[in-house]
């Protein structure tokens, strides 16, 4: 089998993204959804109607009393609270397994995930943009997925990449490519289609470091993702694998009128909330 | 031995030898490292952005983020442990950047230029620095002897 194909098994052998987390999200994306539906849709899930209960009760809200109902923590946390709590419990267990291969620091791959979903959110409020949330929390918080694949694979080839990076020419996803013959926004678009995510979702994550190369119509999506992953590493969330070594998209600044003051702002705004979703994740921040 | 975690937009300072002050991923945020080898007091800071300007209210209650608020309070912080800024040892990490001929993603960059600039204007000189690139860094301080070791991505441990 060649490497390609090797690796193409291991995603058909990739846990399924969770039915009920999906099915609530596309609750979600309706903004008149309805309580009763989507407490439906949840309870089928004991451990997802228990970590909302928990994070309901937890001392961030410093709720006066104890809520017992599932439906009564659903209406109290709506709908922002709940989709950053049910796309990163599905995720969380996605990026946990270990990174032979890339030797990263202890959950590197996740804290970047969380900081590059939290950036997009940012960016999207910032600059009042008219993209759908759900979509563009769950291609950012996903993005590097196909890392989590590659790595049981990279290890004899993780010294050619680390080398190519170090000449200072190649940046990480390019030598990957050159090394391997494909990168892990490859590996990362064809796990979303075993996911059978939107074709939205799927360009972002395969084009997130070329999104010129994305269809018209999931274009500015791309792009967001691709902004908010260079932001995330240049802070330095989630860079223990490949430091900097991303290749910047200064043009998506300019288009979205980012000036050196906004592009601080925006920096400010990322650390105050994310700091907030990591004590709501139960991340360390740092 | 006690492990202190700074955060980030965070500083800490310490008497205790038995310290070890560590602060983790450092991309375009500076770590700067203040010790005074006489009475053996070092603090840390890990600051994020040049100028608190764009945000008066944060820069109240988050003064550990920008480079003109955090910094002075490092060395009040110091000072009020007993350091002298005679004998202050300082050395800076971080400012790095991603790879961008254009130089748009460049906080990193201003993030040091407004450090520099503030030494100068107060004559304090830098002993030591590893600055920009396209690495990550992770930067230590030993209480007990300032010694500070930097973790840097692609080169392993370094002692600054």
């Amino acid at each position: 089998m060649s490497l390609m194909e090797e690796i193409i098994a291991a995603v058909d052998d990739m846990p399924p993204f969770p039915q009920v987390v999906q099915r609530a999200m596309q609750a979600l994306a309706d903004p008149e959804y309805e309580v009763v539906g989507l407490v439906d849709i949840l309870k089928v899930d004991q451990a997802i109607t228990a970590s909302i209960l928990k994070l309901c009760n937890s001392a961030y809200f410093g709720l006066p009393r104890k809520v017992s109902s599932l439906r009564e923590a659903v209406v109290y946390l709506g709908a922002n609270q709940l989709r950053q709590l049910l796309l990163s419990g599905a995720a969380s267990k996605i990026f946990e397994k270990p990174n032979a291969g890339y030797t990263v620091f202890a959950d590197e791959l996740w804290r970047h995930a969380l900081a590059t979903a939290v950036m997009a959110q940012v960016l999207r409020q910032s600059r009042r943009l008219n993209i759908n949330e759900n979509t563009l929390f769950t291609a950012a918080l996903l993005h590097d997925v196909g890392k989590v694949v590659l790595s049981n694979f990279v290890a004899d080839k993780y010294r050619d990449i680390e080398k190519m990076v170090e000449g200072g020419e190649s940046s990480f996803q390019e030598a990957e490519k050159k090394v391997l013959g494909f990168d892990h926004a490859d590996i990362g678009g064809k796990i979303a289609e075993k996911w059978e995510f939107p074709q939205s979702i799927i360009t972002a994550i395969a084009f997130h470091h070329e999104p010129a190369r994305a269809a018209k119509e999931f274009r500015v999506l791309t792009e967001l993702v691709a902004l908010s992953n260079n932001l995330a590493v240049m802070v330095g969330y989630g860079t223990g694998v490949d430091g900097l070594a991303c290749r910047g998209h200064g043009l998506l600044l300019k288009k979205l009128k980012i000036t050196d003051q906004g592009m601080e702002e925006l920096v400010m705004l990322f650390q105050l909330e994310m700091a907030k979703t990591c004590e709501v994740a139960g991340v360390d921040e740092d | 031995m006690a492990l202190v975690t700074v955060g980030i937009a965070d500083l800490k300072v310490s008497k205790d030898p038995e310290d070890t002050l560590v602060t983790y991923s450092l991309g375009a945020c500076i770590g700067l490292a203040v010790y005074d080898p006489v009475v053996k007091v070092g603090g840390l800071l890990h600051y994020m952005l040049p100028d608190s300007s764009i945000n008066k209210e944060k820069a109240a209650t988050h003064p550990a983020m920008f480079a003109n608020k955090g910094i002075p309070l490092l060395f009040k912080q110091c000072y009020s442990l007993g350091a002298d800024k005679q004998r202050l040892i300082i050395k800076v990490a971080g400012a790095s950047q991603i790879m961008d001929n254009a130089g748009a993603f460049n906080i990193g960059k201003r993030n040091y230029a407004i450090l520099r600039k503030m030494f100068w204007k107060n004559n304090i000189r830098i002993a030591g620095e590893d600055i920009g690139g396209n690495v990550n860094r992770t930067m230590y301080m030993e209480i007990r002897d300032g010694k500070i070791n930097l973790k840097v991505s692609k080169k392993g441990m370094i002692e600054l």
